[in-house]
């Protein structure tokens, strides 16, 4: 025991009372040299001679001091505090430069943790469940129909008949409206099959879920989330049992959710992931027992252990085939995909793309930090030299100078970490609308142990090759003169990075001009409809009052009257759906009258009012739209848009056509078509519009539908008449999602000006680094060859002239950095494409004016050394040479 | 200059132990006590003997103390501990197993031929 405390002791006096040792050692290599002189006088030697003799023995006085440091184990650390001592005095010696190349690195550094934390987020994070890689989406598909949702009664033989899966589950959303206490609100509720919570690995905090038998007794139990239990019932635990009030009919509360309970995002009516759902009540299947055309059913399940989903998909697959005997519809086929894949594909690309545009941004920033510690090498020389020559070994020097770049890079991570906390939270608030997993973005030990790890290999990086250059510098040149060739292979190493940078700059500079030209292509594009003065909401008639289908369609008849006759107000309307807000009704098989039924005649299904396309802004472009005169008792009517219209009627007039969705339609079955619209997509960047159509709101009504009021007044002003107009027809109405439609138009941008913002961002920093360099590059070059340039002019060069050889050194560099740089661009141009609209990878608009952006900037970069060239007096510039 | 090559590798360490055994010296009389004992076969250098002390010192194994000369002069002198005793017992049985080893082996070499 004594032993180990002993050794404690003689580690921590080495350490920490270094001098007092040294010293000692010191006495002690004295002692023994007294010693050995003393023994030579005895053997008869003279003073001097015996001093000599014995120093003879003794050996490398400073070799032994250094093996006795090696003894005592600590020299590495002594040798690495001593590196540090050196390398921050020497960098403080020159404050500027150290301050330039620890911002620039922060920059990147920091921008590449801001979006690490994004992708770990999103990307790396498992999905807040239990074993979240056992869970999955399921949803039919056909042709048309990437991703359907699914019936209540398929769900039912998909529930009864799987064999791979521990659990399947089913929601649609239902939001309802809360009253009992002040003003009624609507929450964002789902309509759950039994164990949705199980299949989830989820249980309540208090309470239960919902068993099979709330499946059958017309819901009436709800669950609250805990931010409803604390936000609407103060937390009271005596809730659970008691009754609350929503949609105007009593639910009695059985169970709590706890904190933290993901909503895993659904695609129907979506509402986005995370802890976006108040309340959910069971499903009802008693309903309808025979329908089998209405899809609206959000699908989950649970693999059984060792299942994959592909084996699910086959498994659904062969129950499709049976439940196809016994229905008798065709066309549909299961798609089975991981709920992850579900949740973070579609933004996968994005992230992946800003991962790359920083990583090259990093890169930039190291190339630049490498060069200036060339140029501070090469002014270093002599110092290095004197070193070596003193006795440092090769390697020494090298893990000198490694110990400066490493905590330059340190440094510069430790001032990026700052910038990452603040930019964060900025590209949080930035995302675009709806971006999956938002709120499990943060700065954790993850990306501090990522941008550690990025900080080292920085320091590695743009440290290791003017480190190994500088300890290679020639000892007697660079002691005796200028060491030219050195000087000569670093300029070349030094106009080798410069190369880089300019090309990995433009391959950032050619994504951004990609993005840029791409959204000036969507803004460019017709979106069909006009998005200028018109305000939106939701409105959902609660079932208890609303019964009665007449009932429904009256209300919103004299909802829109009443808008249309209040001043400030041009026209309103209504409609089951939103232009570009996500459309995710359904979409049904049809057939057309004198033609044979080929289950491939697919369109979507839309309710719209009279004036909901005059509201919108969307362009009648045959027949005529809905009139006061297409009632319940007149013919069935729909209005088709563009694309229905082409697809199934080329070079044919739509108009005065008949469809129907009976398997075998009577008279009073075939719906005639009276007008055509303009295409509206699904989203501005869709590559296509999908065939659709409009019922006629008063011949087929919905209780939840959108107002669309478009206005002359103002915004503020229209909201209010709104809300007025909707508590003049029922004090108890809720109106929910109250947008305006320039806002859902501009929500639909962001995806695309997010990233096209923060690739033109780094783009444009990558740019400024370029160009430094490019600027630093040849700076040094024209302060080498000052008093070359003194003897042209004295020869009778002009300026100009030297302005164009200094110039056109610099371009020609820039120019093959370019060239690389674009070749470059083009091949990883593929990557981008997906998120690219309307422009191709190699588009010739961008390359050029990447390609002229970079030689500008790298002109004016070689400009002002130019000058200075030209400015100096060739007399003195040769005198001082 | 004589090297540590004179001594038979890792046996400095023994040599160094053994020597305190008897009582505690400092670097100086170490060196000389193993050259003259050994009739000046074994060279100590000071190159190989104060890291070697320094080693020894760091493994708890001899400790250090400063104390005057006869000569009046400061000398830093090593103490064997008792964890160095043990450690010299083994280092001892090793080399005596070492040595017994080295010695078969010569012996049963066959006689070189004439």
């Amino acid at each position: 025991m004594s032993r180990r405390l002993d050794i404690l002791r003689l580690r921590w006096r080495s350490l920490f009372r270094r001098d007092s040792v040294e010293r000692e050692l010191d006495k002690e290599l004295a002692f023994h040299l007294a010693q050995q002189i003393e023994e030579n006088i005895a053997h008869g030697m003279n003073p001097r001679e015996a001093r000599e003799a014995a120093l003879r023995t003794l050996g490398g006085y400073t070799q032994i001091q250094e093996d006795c440091r090696d003894m005592r184990r600590t020299n590495f650390i002594e040798t690495l505090a001593g590196d540090l001592r050196y390398a921050i005095r020497s960098l403080r010696r020159t404050p500027a430069f150290t301050a330039i190349i620890v911002l620039t690195l922060a920059l990147s550094i920091g921008a590449n943790s801001a979006i690490f934390s994004v992708i770990q987020g999103v990307l790396l994070r498992p999905l807040p469940y239990p074993q979240p890689d056992r869970l999955v989406r399921i949803y039919f598909q056909s042709d048309t129909q990437p991703k359907f949702p699914l019936n209540p009664n398929d769900f039912l033989d998909f529930r009864h008949r799987n064999r791979t899966f521990e659990s399947v589950a089913a929601i649609t959303r239902h939001d309802v409206q809360l009253s009992g206490s002040g003003q009624p609100v609507m929450l964002s509720g789902f309509l759950v099959s039994a164990g949705y919570f199980h299949m989830l690995g989820l249980t309540p905090a208090r309470g239960r879920e919902f068993g099979a038998d709330d499946e059958l007794q017309r819901g009436r139990s709800v669950i609250l989330s805990d931010r409803t239990w604390r936000t609407r019932f103060s937390a009271d635990p005596a809730i659970l049992g008691r009754t609350i009030t929503l949609d105007q009919v009593p639910f009695s509360v059985v169970g709590i959710m706890p904190a933290g309970v993901h909503h895993p995002g659904n695609n129907f009516h979506a509402v986005s992931d995370g802890e976006t759902v108040d309340v959910w009540c069971p499903f009802d299947f008693g309903e309808n027992p025979k329908d089998r055309g209405s899809h609206y059913l959000d699908v989950f399940g649970r693999l059984k252990p060792g299942v994959s989903p592909q084996q699910a998909n086959t498994d659904l697959s062969a129950v499709l085939a049976q439940m196809k005997i016994e229905q008798g519809y065709l066309g549909w086929r299961v798609y089975t995909l991981p709920l992850f894949q579900e949740t973070v594909g579609r933004m996968r690309n994005m992230l992946l793309l800003l991962l790359g545009s920083v990583g090259l941004l990093l890169l930039i920033a190291c190339v630049n930090a490498a060069n200036l510690l060339l140029a501070r090498a090469s002014a270093r020389v002599r110092e290095i030299a004197v070193r070596s020559a003193l006795g440092a070994a090769r390697s020494r020097i090298v893990r000198q100078l490694l110990t400066e770049s490493m905590v330059i890079a340190v440094a510069g991570a430790a001032l990026g970490t700052l910038l990452a906390v603040g930019g964060v939270r900025v590209l949080v608030a930035c995302l675009p609308a709806g971006f999956p997993r938002a709120s499990q973005i943060r700065l954790d030990s993850g990306v501090f142990l990522f941008t550690l790890m990025v900080a080292v290999l920085t320091g590695l990086l743009f440290g290791l090759v003017p480190a190994i250059t500088a300890s290679r510098a020639d000892l007697q040149k660079s002691l005796s003169g200028r060491g030219e060739t050195a000087a000569g292979r670093q300029s070349r190493l030094r106009n080798l990075l410069v190369v880089g940078e300019t090309a990995l700059a433009c391959v950032l500079l050619i994504g951004a001009g990609l993005l840029l030209h791409s959204f000036v292509n969507l803004l460019r594009t017709d979106p069909g409809f006009r998005p200028q003065q018109v305000l939106t909401a939701s409105i959902s008639l609660p079932y208890e009052q609303y019964r009665e289908v007449p009932k429904r369609v009256q209300f919103f008849q004299h909802l829109t009257a009443a808008l249309q006759n209040t001043p400030g107000i041009a026209t309103a309307g209504v409609g089951s759906d939103l232009p570009w807000t996500g459309y995710d009704g359904n979409a049904d098989g049809y057939r057309i009258e004198g033609r044979p039924e080929d289950f491939k005649t697919t369109a979507r299904y839309h309710i719209a009012s009279p004036d909901y396309f005059r509201a919108l802004g969307i362009p009648r472009l045959h027949g005529r739209s809905f009139t006061d005169r297409d009632t319940a008792d007149a013919l069935p009517v729909a209005v088709i848009n563009e694309s229905m219209a082409n697809r199934y009627w080329p070079g044919e007039d739509a108009v005065g056509k008949r469809i129907s969705f009976m398997y075998h339609p009577k008279e009073k079955d075939w719906i005639r078509i009276i007008g055509v619209v303009r295409d509206v997509k699904d989203q501005p960047d869709s590559s296509w519009v999908r065939p659709a159509f409009w019922l006629a709101h008063a011949q087929e009504s919905d209780r939840g539908m959108y107002v669309v009021v478009r206005f002359t007044s103002t915004p503020s002003a229209a909201a209010a008449q709104l809300r007025d107009a909707v508590r003049q027809l029922n004090p108890d109405l809720a109106v929910a999602d109250v947008r305006f439609m320039d806002q859902i138009a501009d929500a639909a941008f962001s995806s695309q000006r997010f990233a096209l913002f923060l690739v033109a961002l780094f783009a444009a920093l990558a740019l400024a680094l370029a160009t430094f360099g490019m600027y630093g590059v040849i700076s040094y070059s024209v302060n080498r060859r000052m008093g070359e340039f003194g003897l042209r002019m004295a020869l009778g060069a002009r300026p100009w002239d030297l302005t164009r050889m200094i110039v056109g050194q610099g371009l020609s560099l820039a120019a093959v950095g370019a060239a690389i740089g674009l070749g470059s661009a083009l091949a990883l141009g593929r990557l981008l494409a997906s998120l690219l609209y309307g422009v191709r990878p190699a588009d010739p608009v961008t390359l050029i004016a990447v390609a002229s952006l970079a030689l500008t900037t790298a002109a004016i970069a070689c400009y002002l050394p130019a000058r200075r060239a030209t400015g100096a007096d060739p007399l003195r510039s040769l005198r001082s040479e | 200059m004589s090297k540590s090559s004179d001594l038979i590798h890792g046996t400095l360490d023994l040599l160094i132990l053994n020597t305190l055994a008897l009582q505690p010296q400092h670097g100086w009389a170490i060196a000389k006590r193993i050259q003259q004992v050994s009739k000046e076969v074994l060279q100590v250098s000071q190159g190989a003997l104060y890291p070697a002390l320094h080693r020894l010192e760091q493994q708890g194994w001899i400790r250090s103390d400063w104390t005057v000369t006869e000569g009046g002069r400061d000398a830093k002198c090593y103490t064997l501990t008792k964890a160095g005793r043990v450690q010299l017992q083994k280092e001892l049985e090793q080399w005596e197993r070492m040595s017994n080893a080295v010695g078969l082996v010569i012996r049963m070499a066959p006689e070189p031929s004439a």
